[in-house]
């Protein structure tokens, strides 16, 4: 089978047919549970709840809508071109969730806590469903910003030298941003290659359908 | 129809995005649950509970008492007397105020109050001891803790305090000077390192009352 460099994010599972994944159907929803029972554990450390529960719940939607298949895409897309409203509402919801007070009140308000594991979930399942209706001009501007703008938080988080919430310990605000620069790093890396290939950016190759 | 779907979606997404932001920080100027705490407490003074506590003398008083009209305005700092950080940063603010309250012949009007929220540890002999280490003059500036331990989150609660136990035998925990004003409402909170500001604004809202 020839790779596919369709700019499809992370390669897998969207290079495989739909039926070849199927059988993880259970899997999200173990996931979930699985993150629930963890929960105290993730959210007594700073960096646990930033650099590990937030971005397992946006897996868990991710994997969610890829095991939907194109059906979810097509529900989506009449208020979703080019997966735009799906982009929107993960970059808000990063941002939103980055804002140290609203951390604090997902660890003290169970409203607030509910919101947040739903509002990562749902941006999981959006961008998970409608990624690839994204053309790469409109993923790389929003790669860039949301990548850029995690970086700087990150580091923020890294040199801030008052307590930014108050349930974490100001000792955990190093890691918490090494974990925020880590993620944007690691995403901005997984998607590169596959971007430059689809464009062909590097002009080697002829261009395939971005 | 699918932009104006998307256009419509993604305006709306930006709406409540705005909403849920400046909510969080109150009106975009505070990111930490300190500031927002500081912000709230300006829009929205509180009031005391009525809860025993004790002295450095074993006088047994009522937090309420703080909270009646009186012709004092009283900067209040939380603290454990075995902290080896932040609260230190507070007692020597404090100390820095009592000197200020001595050079500008202020006693009758302002006072200190120094709440432990470690009442096993700082009985009333162990507050003692604290008061001598800082110079603390009683009749300018009162040590206290809470009479009975489950009173204890009732007397965190105005004040927005959260505690970490760092599984030392101590705790971690958000500081502030905090001041409760003539009519005996906590209205203000500054940074446990800014006493000066929290002096000048007093100076200054006298001066605009006078």
């Amino acid at each position: 089978m020839k790779p596919r460099h369709d700019g499809a994010f992370p390669p897998w599972p969207a290079g495989r047919n739909l039926a070849d994944i199927q059988w993880m159907a259970w899997m999200p929803g173990v996931l979930l549970a699985a993150l629930a029972l963890a929960r105290p554990w993730l959210e007594s450390h700073m960096a646990r709840h930033m650099g590990l529960e937030l971005p397992l719940l946006f897996m868990v939607g991710w994997l969610a809508a890829r095991l939907a298949g194109p059906r979810l895409t097509r529900a989506l897309d009449p208020w979703n071109a080019h997966g735009l409203s799906a982009l929107v509402f993960g970059a808000l919801a990063m941002a939103f969730w980055m804002v140290p007070a609203a951390l604090d009140m997902a660890v003290l308000n169970p409203l607030m806590g509910t919101i947040k594991v739903g509002a990562w979930l749902l941006a999981g399942l959006l961008l998970g469903a409608s990624w690839n209706r994204s053309g790469l001009v409109v993923q790389a501007f929003f790669l860039f910003n949301g990548c850029w703008m995690t970086i700087a938080v990150g580091l923020v988080y890294q040199q801030a030298s008052s307590q930014l919430c108050s349930v974490y310990l100001p000792d955990e605000q190093w890691s918490a941003g090494a974990a925020m620069v880590f993620w944007a790093v690691a995403v901005f890396t997984l998607w590169l290659p596959g971007a430059v290939r689809a464009s062909n950016l590097l002009g080697d190759g002829p261009a395939r359908r971005g | 129809m699918r932009w104006r779907g998307t256009a419509l979606c993604v305006g709306l997404m930006i709406v409540v995005a705005l909403a849920a932001f400046s909510h969080v920080t109150r009106g975009f100027s505070a990111v930490t649950s300190d500031g927002v705490r500081r912000v709230d407490l300006e829009q929205s003074p509180r009031t005391l509970p009525s809860l025993p506590l004790v002295d450095q003398d074993g006088t047994v008083f009522s937090l309420a008492d703080y909270g009646a009209h009186s012709s004092y305005t009283t900067i209040v700092s939380l603290v454990y007397t075995h902290c080896m950080t932040v609260c230190t940063t507070a007692a020597s603010g404090q100390a820095f105020l009592q000197q200020e309250i001595k050079a500008r012949g202020l006693g009758a009007r302002l006072r200190l109050l120094t709440l432990s929220f470690d009442p096993v540890r700082d009985s009333p002999s162990a507050l003692s001891r604290y008061a001598d280490s800082l110079g603390a003059d009683s009749a300018l500036w009162r040590m206290a803790t809470v009479v009975h331990r489950r009173d204890l989150a009732e007397m965190l609660a105005p004040f927005g305090i959260v505690l970490i136990p760092d599984g030392l035998g101590g705790y971690s925990h958000n500081a502030a000077l905090f001041v409760i004003d003539e009519q005996g409402r906590l209205s203000r909170a500054y940074d446990v390192d800014r006493p000066d500001l929290a002096l000048a604004d007093y100076l200054h809202t006298r001066k605009a009352v006078r």
